[in-house]
C-alpha cells in the first residue's frame, strides 16, 4: 500500500510551506481574490491549510458534505474552480514538487469539483 | 496502572476528564456551550485560555507566539496531561486605579497617566478597557509605558463629541476601573536581530511606543523603523521626545506621513523624515519586501486591515504581523 502524498511530501511541514505561497497567489488573483479577501486572515489561512491538507490526502480531511456546505452560497463557476486548481499547481511547482505528485494532488481536488461548482 | 483523573477547572466548577478526552468534548459533555467548527485544530473557533497548568504542545499548534505566551489554546485538540484551569477568552479581572496626571500631547491628543494597580500585569503595547465608575462607560486604550513603571501611560484622542475623552481631560484625581490586558501587540523576545516595522496613525502611536520602549530595553539590534501618520505635522506628537530617545539608537529610523503641510516641514529634520504621502505608500516605498520583518500595525481598522494584507503579500508571515485596530465607538 502506498503512503499518502501528504506523507511523501513531508506532512504538516510541507503544508505549512505551501499554505502561504498558495494563499498569496489566490489573494493576488483577480478572478477569485474576492472569495479569499477575509478580514480575519488567520481564519482564512487556516481554511487554506485545511484545503491543502485535503488535496494532499492528509488527516483532518474535509468530508464531501462539508465541502458542499462551505461553498454552497458562493455561486461558484467552473472558471473559479479552474483558477484555484491553477494556483494549486503553481504553488507545488514553485516548491519543486514532482509533476506526478502534483497530478495526484490535482486529482484529489478535482474529485470534489461537483460539490463546489454550483452553476 | 491507570493514571489519576485529570480535572478541568472552568468558571468555578471542576470537570473530570475521561481518558484521552479533549477539553472541548469534556465541556460539551457537561453542557457548557463552547463554539467549535472544524474540530481538528484548524479553524480556531474553539479558542480558550489556560491560566494554570501546562498545555500539551498540539493544543497550541498554529497559534501566534503572542497567543501561546498568553495561554491561548484550541480546545478541540487539547488533551490535557495534567489539571488545567481555563477561561473563556473574554474573561478578565477588574482593577481600581486613579488618574494621576493629564497632559496635552497635541491639539487633539492628551496623555493620561494612571496609577498602576497592584497585580495588574501586562506587556507594553497591549490595551486595557478603562471604565468610569459613575456610569460604567467603557473605552479601550493602549498602554505606552513599560511594566516596571509606577504609572500606566495612555494616549487619548479628543473627539468633538467624545464622552470618555471629554471627561478624562478634567479627570485628574478621579477613580477609574481597568480590565485587561488584551491584545497581541507587544515586543517578542528572543530575536534581537530581526528588523521591526512599527506603523500607526493618530493614537496608534501609543502601542507602538510600548513596543519600541520594550525593544530598546531588551537591546534590540535589528533595524527599527517607526512610521507615524497624521493629516498634519501637529498630529505627529512626541516628536521631540522621540528625537531625543533615538539619539543613542543608530538602528532607529523615524518617519512621519503627512497629508498636508508647507514645504519647510517636509524632508529630513534631525532623525525624522517627513513626507507628503499616505502611510501605506511611505511604508512600502521604504520596505518593498518584508520576508524577514516583524510588523506592528495600529490605528484605524480600514488602514490596519489594508496594511496587514499588503504586508502579507510583501512576504511577511501572518504570525509576524501584530495588529491593533482601534474600533471607534458607534455613538461617541
Amino acid at each position: 500500500m502506498s503512503t499518502s502524498i501528504y506523507d511523501r511530501l513531508g506532512g504538516e511541514a510541507a503544508v505549512d510551506a505551501a499554505v502561504d505561497i498558495f494563499y498569496r497567489k489566490v489573494l493576488a488573483d483577480d478572478r477569485i481574490s474576492s472569495f479569499f479577501d477575509d478580514v480575519d486572515m488567520d481564519r482564512q489561512r487556516a481554511k487554506q491549510k485545511a484545503f491543502l491538507t485535503f488535496a494532499f490526502g492528509g488527516p483532518n480531511s474535509y468530508a464531501g458534505k462539508d465541502m458542499r456546505a462551505a461553498h454552497a452560497r458562493m455561486n461558484l463557476t467552473e472558471q473559479h474552480f479552474d483558477a484555484v486548481m491553477e494556483n494549486l499547481g503553481a504553488t507545488l511547482t514553485e516548491l519543486g514538487v514532482a509533476p506526478a505528485l502534483i497530478g495526484e494532488a490535482a486529482a484529489i481536488a478535482l474529485s470534489v469539483k461537483g460539490d463546489i461548482v454550483t452553476r | 496502572m491507570r493514571e489519576t483523573v485529570k480535572v478541568l477547572r472552568f468558571e468555578g466548577q471542576d470537570y473530570p476528564l475521561e481518558e484521552g478526552e479533549s477539553v472541548l468534548d469534556c465541556l460539551l459533555r457537561h453542557g457548557q456551550p463552547v463554539n467549535s467548527l472544524c474540530r481538528s485544530g484548524s479553524c480556531q473557533s474553539c479558542l480558550l485560555r489556560a491560566t494554570a497548568g501546562t498545555l500539551p504542545a498540539p493544543a497550541q499548534t498554529g497559534l501566534k507566539d503572542a497567543w501561546k505566551q498568553q495561554g491561548f489554546f484550541l480546545a478541540c485538540v487539547c488533551r490535557p496531561r495534567e489539571d488545567l484551569t481555563i477561561e473563556r477568552c473574554d474573561a478578565a479581572a477588574s482593577y481600581d486605579s486613579v488618574v494621576e496626571r493629564v497632559t496635552p500631547l497635541s491639539p487633539n491628543v492628551i496623555g493620561v497617566r494612571l496609577a498602576r494597580p497592584l497585580g495588574f500585569e501586562f506587556r507594553a503595547g497591549q490595551f486595557l478597557q478603562l471604565s468610569r465608575p459613575s456610569d460604567g462607560l467603557m473605552r479601550p486604550y493602549s498602554i505606552a509605558s513599560l511594566p516596571g513603571e509606577d504609572e500606566l501611560e495612555l494616549h487619548v484622542a479628543l473627539l468633538s463629541d467624545g464622552q470618555m475623552s471629554g471627561w478624562l481631560r478634567g479627570a485628574q484625581g478621579q477613580g477609574v476601573s481597568l480590565r485587561g490586558p488584551f491584545g497581541e501587540c507587544f515586543y517578542q523576545e528572543g530575536e534581537p536581530e530581526r528588523p521591526l516595522v512599527l506603523a500607526g496613525t493618530g493614537t496608534g502611536l501609543a502601542p507602538l511606543l510600548g513596543v519600541l520602549r520594550t525593544a530598546v530595553q531588551h537591546g534590540h539590534r535589528g533595524e527599527i523603523s517607526l512610521f507615524h501618520g497624521s493629516p498634519q505635522l501637529s498630529g505627529i506628537y512626541l516628536r521631540a521626545e522621540l528625537e531625543a530617545f533615538s539619539e543613542a539608537l543608530p538602528n532607529l529610523r523615524l518617519f512621519g506621513s503627512l497629508l498636508s503641510g508647507p514645504e519647510a516641514e517636509l524632508g529630513t529634520h534631525g532623525r525624522w523624515r517627513f513626507e507628503l504621502a499616505p502611510l501605506d505608500q511611505l511604508l512600502f516605498s521604504r520596505h518593498p519586501k518584508l520576508d524577514n520583518h516583524r510588523l506592528f500595525v495600529c490605528g484605524q481598522p480600514a488602514l490596519v486591515q489594508s496594511l496587514r494584507k499588503r504586508a502579507y503579500l510583501a512576504g511577511a508571515s501572518l504570525s509576524r504581523i501584530h495588529c491593533d485596530a482601534f474600533a471607534a465607538p458607534h455613538s461617541a
